[in-house]
């Protein structure tokens, strides 16, 4: 495996930290009215790739990628908004399962059926607790829908029927719920004064906060289960580990203490103040406002937009697909670890001023190619995703974006099918086709 | 505090050296008492020691070490002269069952943890709250009263008052007496006559400290006679064998007899004059004159006394039979002649003789003194308990030409021949058998036990239980898909259903039903399984029920659909017609938001059919006629042709026959106004499409199509019986005895009269409709008539009712005669009350309506850290800010244990925009878990609401400094009382 770049290096400046988490406090209200990425300096230095109408690569270094090997790229979007029967534009969650996917809104819960091409909502009228559905997790087993609702508690969506448990009729520790995960027979909810667990057999509530676990915040952004462990990311706590046999905490803090730059790159989390986890074949993968991270259980490797190309170090979320892919939700776009061994990253950013899509792929930070799509992410403000199969579902600012997987890989493959499908596109666009 | 319990462990300590120095030249410990020990207690005081919790109780014994002798006034003694130490022993009494089987307690009384909590100290504590040194068999000691010992006990603790308080001591009010000492319905019963005068028994009992008081005299054992002679262990040993019931309580038996007080007995002012009189100048309680008679040690000083052995026994087991050290092994006490050899000696009247032959001048009548401490190993002649069969529903064999029926009382399943028509066979199964099925290749039978919390499965072939396994609370309907790879389980207290996987019988998921989960009815085409639920949903205060039907997909087990029946609730028995169009279900129509002064139009209580289509719509009807209601429809079946439904009337003992044909016709020519605001509540048209009502006997329940397709079988619940139909003539033609006893006891007459709507106007209910199988139905009600919607009530249950006292959330009526006389026919029934011999019959059945067993913590259970920290919350009388919370706003206080009731009015600040008064009768909270919605309107839909929303000025207990987790903790603790 080829290392990642740089050996010590400096991510940002306190300015910068500062700025950007006044961003962020914007953010959680508004999408930014400009949202369109800067440049980063990764790709102010790479080659630049002329950007055709069907967007293929031209010269010799991105013919020389793909015969090395490059990801998959998706070129087919659909966009979803409130003309597709959305309750808001402002996404909050999307949780795909079997053929519906379900999307947590500003003002409302939507489900997208795929097999019938209908989109169903719930608003407060419709018997939906809460407005603000911040967080959504689907019970493997049986099938009902949790909700986290920002503000509301937590909601469980059964068969029609809406049960809402909050801080005055259960044992929900507070109202205010970012994220919801499922384990095992149990609910986990995020919440800003630590986290909940619900027995769902038993109906017993248990509360973690300072008390009862390493919790020096407890203000409780991300929560994710698999394979025996649960993490919890938490703003000024980093990320917690709680092992479901032992019911043992581990904690994961920055190693540089509360300095807003990363002095050791590598020796930890990139920050204590974290938004999100995912945890799937046992790597562990980590989103801050000052960059990411991923774990291996031995190693750390911190993932800066300066050196890889992602599209910003604001990372609202992330959802890992294997050990070795994870999507990041920037507030600049949509960032992808495509392929973690050979440094290969992919973005998805949309052009404000021309509303067309485009993908970048770097490499170990080097620009390879751009693809340019008549339609992309439909936001560059990033704020959930989640993977469905071969395809992905990217919640933003202004609308839900559906990435259609069509011949989606794992890691890399020479001159892969999609390449050559942008480089002589069909006359009859499929994605123009797609009710929009 | 730390200091003190230093210092108490020190104290402890030190009484320890003292009484192996007592025993110094005796041999090593004990056999016994080491097996026990190693066993049992070192673990309990390891593990305490390892963890340093307290406080803990610490036994009479250890108090007795100051509080005893002249200089403390014979405190110890005179405790154990009172009945308070002979509490737990007197629970060994036939009295002591009657009480229990009258009050429906299904426990030995001293297993049973609501006797245990007036007759025993710490009987809700913790194993590690107990040190070895206490003894529940001491009944009612000092820290019953005075708080678990642990912390105060030092002597600098002690003689410092504020010090003691703060460390635990408590001094007892004339209200702590009668939390246990008020009347007591199952007590009064029985024990007719015995009354209780507080302020003299306040006076009798007063034992209070010398101004100046000394301690006592260390005591004194005898020397040991020689170093193997056997030793003394006590008779608190012995009782660990002879103190079952299998034993005949032969300790219990010992404990009330007056040899266990001859020690104490010393210390009463009789006893020094007897003394003085016969030139003993010492005080008695000390003097080796009088303590070869009243002790077993100087009685027979033997080789030496174990830790186990105490003087204050008095005249113990081994004072006759001999010191136990070697006898007492099982093994030993097995082989008569080894017994012996080891030294248990026999009593003859030479044994009793040596002490009382012209002791004190008083005549000694060998026969009659024997028959007052009989203590006979068996026990004596028991009254035979008649157990009747109740069958509730039934199943037919899919392959072969059987019904099984499910009898509640019986605790069996009985077989019936469908071509003989009589029972064959009877399989003991669970606790409460209700619910049963068959596995779709009939070679298995699956029984859910209501009271168990499990599911029996049958071989039908051999017709026996294979295999049990535990489901969610309190299991009611069951039914496997159409491939017998799941099997489906209602559990109605925990409102969900059970996914077990049919091989392995392990549960493989748990699916969120609505309230009470309850019948299930798989469609023709395998594909959904449809749940009643008999409670209605969460509702907003004041609104009308809605009752739903959980949908399944039978092949993913999950929750398809939700469908709502508005108005309904009580669905019950479902079925679905055989062209899988639609299912029909028994529903009743509670206007509960009306006084009960409507029942006079026909119009409180109705009851009726759902029709539920397959597209997900409900309708209902009406089964009530004018003048002829028909109360309680508990299940329904759909003959093969789909031509009728039969719906079983369990309080009017009638099988209606509705024609399907007319009644869907009826519903599909209708205007949507008529399908939703007409027919549902319209009492003539049932007259259109019910044929026919049949006859059955008592209480009929279950309904089930035969294998043969011809006849429809009916469970009558309290006729142990079933009754026969004959589709074609649509006919009561044979009655089926199950077998069960032919006596009609006074409770069971009680229990028919519940079941039976005869008491109400137009037979529209009986007891049993709002309290189906003696709960709840969920419901709030406005039973007053001095305006709509004034003082309106939640419904209460009637499990374990008898000792709650007074009744009415107003708590105005003292009895349940009196709840369930004249006020039931002023307020409920409308024409004449029960008659006298009817209320006698009637409160002896509601009596016995059973608690199940508390889910949250078994007997015997320690708590969970959780439900610790909760006790202590419960307990706790200093709030998070400091403040000492008042006694009369502790939550201990009114929620007093066993029964967590004072059983007093209080104004707790739940007084609402619709209540005429602001007090209300202290609620128990045996069971809480099982019984929302909460507080005496039922507005509180969970526990937490009652303090998070219904309690801003911290009347009903100080809660509002608490965190969130403490909150959590305390209805943690809540659900295991």
């Amino acid at each position: 495996m080829k290392a990642w770049p740089g050996s010590r290096c400096v991510c940002g400046t306190l300015s910068v930290v500062l700025s950007l988490l006044l961003a962020a406090a914007g953010a959680a209200q508004d999408p930014p009215e400009s949202p369109a990425a800067p440049p980063t300096p990764a790709a102010q230095s790479a080659p630049a790739l002329p950007a055709a109408a069907a967007a293929a690569p031209s010269d010799t270094t991105a013919d020389a990628a793909a015969a090395e090997g490059l990801p998959y790229v998706y070129t087919k979007w659909r966009h979803f908004n409130l003309e597709d029967g959305l309750p808001h534009d402002y996404i909050y969650a999307v949780a795909p399962h079997g053929s519906k996917v379900w999307i947590g809104t500003e003002d409302g819960l939507a489900c997208y059926d795929k097999e019938t091409d209908t989109m169903q909502s719930w608003k407060e009228k419709d018997g939906l607790p809460f407005q603000a559905v911040a967080g959504i997790a689907i019970d493997p087993k049986t099938g009902d829908v949790w909700l986290g609702l920002f503000g509301g508690g937590l909601a469980r969506f059964s068969g029609g029927r809406f049960d809402h448990f909050h801080q005055l009729n259960s044992g929900l520790v507070n109202d205010v719920v970012y994220a919801v995960a499922i384990e095992n027979d149990h609910v986990w909810a995020a919440t800003t004064a630590g986290a909940s667990r619900y027995n769902m057999v038993t109906k017993k509530w248990s509360i973690y906060t300072e008390k009862n676990a390493p919790m020096e915040e407890i203000w409780n952004y991300g929560v994710c289960y698999d394979s025996g462990k649960v993490f919890l990311a938490i703003w000024g706590s980093g990320v917690l580990e709680f092992d479901v046999a032992t019911e043992k905490w581990l904690e994961y803090l920055d190693p540089d203490g509360e300095m807003e730059i990363d002095l050791y790159r590598d020796d930890g989390i990139v920050h204590v103040i974290t938004t999100s986890v995912s945890y799937v074949e046992k790597i562990l993968w980590v989103s801050s406002y000052f960059g990411c991270c991923r774990y291996d259980g031995r190693h750390w490797r911190g993932l800066y937009a300066h050196e890889t190309g992602l599209p910003s170090d604001f990372t609202n979320n992330l959802k890992a697909r294997s050990a070795n892919e994870c999507w990041f939700a920037h507030d600049k776009g949509l960032g992808v670890v495509a392929d973690f061994p050979s440094e290969t990253v992919v973005t998805y950013t949309r052009d404000e001023t021309t509303l067309r899509g485009k993908a970048d792929i770097y490499r170990a930070g080097k620009l390879l190619q751009t693809v340019d799509m008549e339609k992309g992410v439909c936001h560059n403000f990033i704020v959930d995703l989640n993977h469905d199969g071969p395809d992905t579902w990217v919640a933003t600012g202004k609308g839900l974006a559906w990435g259609i997987g069509e011949g989606y890989y794992p890691g890399l493959q020479s001159n892969p099918q999609w390449l050559e499908q942008v480089k002589s596109p069909p006359v009859a666009e499929p994605v123009a086709s797609a009710n929009q | 505090m730390l200091r003190q319990i230093r210092f108490s462990r020190w104290f402890r300590m030190r009484s320890e050296v003292m009484r192996i120095d007592v025993n110094a030249g005796g041999r090593c410990a004990l056999a016994l008492l080491a097996g026990v020990l190693s066993t049992w207690l070192i673990p309990l005081e390891t593990a305490r020691a390892q963890e340093d919790k307290h406080p803990f109780f610490v036994g009479a014994a250890e108090c007795a070490k100051c509080h005893q002798g002249p200089g403390f006034g014979y405190q110890h003694s005179r405790m154990l002269l009172t009945a308070h130490a002979q509490a737990y022993a007197s629970l060994a009494l036939p009295e002591a069952k009657e009480i229990a089987r009258l009050s429906g307690i299904p426990q030995e009384p001293q297993e049973a943890l609501m006797c245990l909590g007036c007759h025993a100290t710490a009987a809700e504590a913790e194993n590690w709250e107990k040190e070895p040194t206490f003894h529940v068999e001491d009944g009612v000691q000092c820290e019953k009263c005075h708080g678990a010992g642990s912390e105060y006990m030092a002597e600098e603790v002690m003689t410092d008052p504020k010090a003691a308080m703060a460390a635990g001591l408590t001094k007892p009010v004339k209200d702590d007496c009668l939390n246990c000492h008020n009347v007591k319905g199952s007590h009064a019963g029985v024990l007719r006559g015995k009354t209780f005068d507080i302020d003299a028994e306040w006076e009798r009992f007063k034992h209070p400290t010398p101004d100046v008081w000394e301690y006592p005299p260390e005591p004194v054992l005898p020397e040991p006679v020689a170093e193997q002679a056997p030793q003394n262990i006590g008779s608190m040993m012995c009782g660990k064998c002879h103190g079952v019931p299998e034993m005949g309580y032969q300790y219990s038996a010992w404990r009330r007899s007056p040899h266990a007080d001859a020690h104490a007995v010393l210390a009463t002012p009789r006893a020094r004059e007897i003394a003085k009189a016969a030139g003993v100048q010492e005080d008695p309680l000390y003097a080796a004159d009088c303590l070869k008679c009243h002790t077993t040690a100087y009685h027979d000083p033997a080789g030496g006394h174990a830790e186990s052995y105490l003087l204050d026994e008095g005249v113990g087991c081994e004072a006759c039979h001999g010191a136990g050290s070697e006898y007492s092994l099982e093994a030993i006490m097995r082989d008569e002649p080894a017994a012996l050899q080891a030294g248990l000696k026999p009593v003859t009247r030479e044994t009793c003789l040596q002490c009382h032959e012209n002791a004190h001048g008083k005549p000694f009548d060998y026969d009659e003194a024997v028959k007052m401490i009989a203590h006979p190993l068996k026990h004596e002649v028991q009254t035979t308990t008649v157990r009747y069969k109740n069958p509730l529903r039934l199943a037919a064999h899919p392959k072969r030409p059987e019904l099984y029926v499910t009898c509640e009382s019986g605790n069996t399943v009985i077989v019936v021949d469908t071509q003989r028509w009589e029972k064959v066979a009877e399989i003991p199964v669970g606790g409460h058998p209700t619910g049963v099925t068959f596995h779709p290749d009939g070679t298995r039978a699956f029984i859910t036990n209501r009271l168990d919390d499990t599911v029996s499965v049958i071989d039908t072939l051999q017709r026996q239980v294979v295999a049990t396994t535990t489901v969610g609370d309190e299991p009611h309907g069951l039914l496997t898909d159409a491939s017998g790879q799941y099997l489906f389980v209602a559990n109605t207290s925990t409102d969900d259903i059970s996914v077990l996987d049919v091989n392995s019988l392990q549960e493989v998921k748990r699916l969120e039903a609505s309230r009470n989960p309850w019948s299930m009815a798989l469609s023709p085409d395998g594909t959904r399984l449809l749940i009643t639920n008999t409670l209605p949903r969460f509702v907003p205060f004041r609104s009308p029920p809605v009752a739903e039907l959980t949908m399944l997909n039978a092949e993913t087990a999950m929750v398809e659909q939700r469908l709502v029946a508005q108005g309904a609730n009580l669905m019950m028995g479902v079925c679905w017609h055989p062209s899988g169009e639609f299912a029909v279900c028994t529903i009743n129509r509670t206007n509960n938001l009306v006084p009960m002064t409507r029942l006079l139009q026909g119009w409180t209580i109705t009851n009726g059919l759902a029709v539920i289509w397959r597209d997900g719509r409900v309708d209902q009807v009406l089964l009530d006629e004018p003048n002829l209601c028909f109360p309680d429809p508990t299940d329904v079946t759909i003959t093969p042709d789909g031509r009728y439904a039969l719906a079983t009337s369990s309080g009017s003992n009638r099988v209606a026959v509705v024609d399907l044909t007319i009644l869907i016709s009826m519903l599909e020519q209708a205007t949507e106004h008529e399908r939703t605001r007409v027919f549902p509540n319209h009492l003539g048209k049932p007259t259109e499409f019910i044929v026919k009502h049949i006859e059955t006997q008592a209480s009929p329940r279950g309904i089930v199509i035969a294998p043969d397709g011809k006849h429809a079988v009916v469970a009558n619940c309290l006729d142990d019986s079933l009754t026969l139909i004959d589709l074609a003539r649509l006919e009561a033609i044979k009655r089926i005895d199950l077998g069960g006893p032919q006596e009609v006891t006074v409770t069971r007459y009680g229990e028919l009269l519940f079941h039976n709507a005869s008491i109400t106007f137009h037979r529209q209910f009986s007891c049993h409709t709002c309290h189906p199988d003696g709960h709840v139905d969920g419901l709030t009600y406005d039973i007053q008539s001095e305006g709509i919607g004034l003082n309106p009530v939640d419904n209460r249950t009637l499990r374990g009712i008898l000792d709650t006292a007074p009744f009415k959330w107003a708590g105005t009526n003292p009895s349940l005669p009196r709840q369930c006389g004249a006020r039931l026919a002023v307020f409920f029934t409308k024409i004449q009350p029960f008659t006298p011999e009817e209320l006698h019959a009637l409160d002896k059945y509601v009596c016995t309506i059973p608690r199940p067993p508390n889910r949250y913590r078994p007997l015997g259970a320690d708590l969970t850290p959780a439900q610790r920290r909760g006790k202590a919350v419960f307990e706790r009388t200093v709030a998070n800010d400091g403040r000492v919370i008042p006694r009369e706003n502790r939550c201990v206080t009114c929620h007093f244990p066993p029964l967590y009731t004072d059983r007093k009015v209080r104004n707790v600040g739940t007084k609402m925009e619709l209540d005429t008064e602001d007090g209300f009768d202290v609620p128990h909270l045996n069971n809480i878990y099982d019984s929302s919605p909460y507080l005496h309107n039922g507005i509180a839909d969970t526990l937490e609401e009652i303090w998070t929303v219904y309690n801003p000025e911290d009347q009903h207990g100080v809660t509002n400094d608490m965190t969130k987790d403490e909150l959590n903790d305390l209805i943690q603790y809540l659900m295991t009382l």
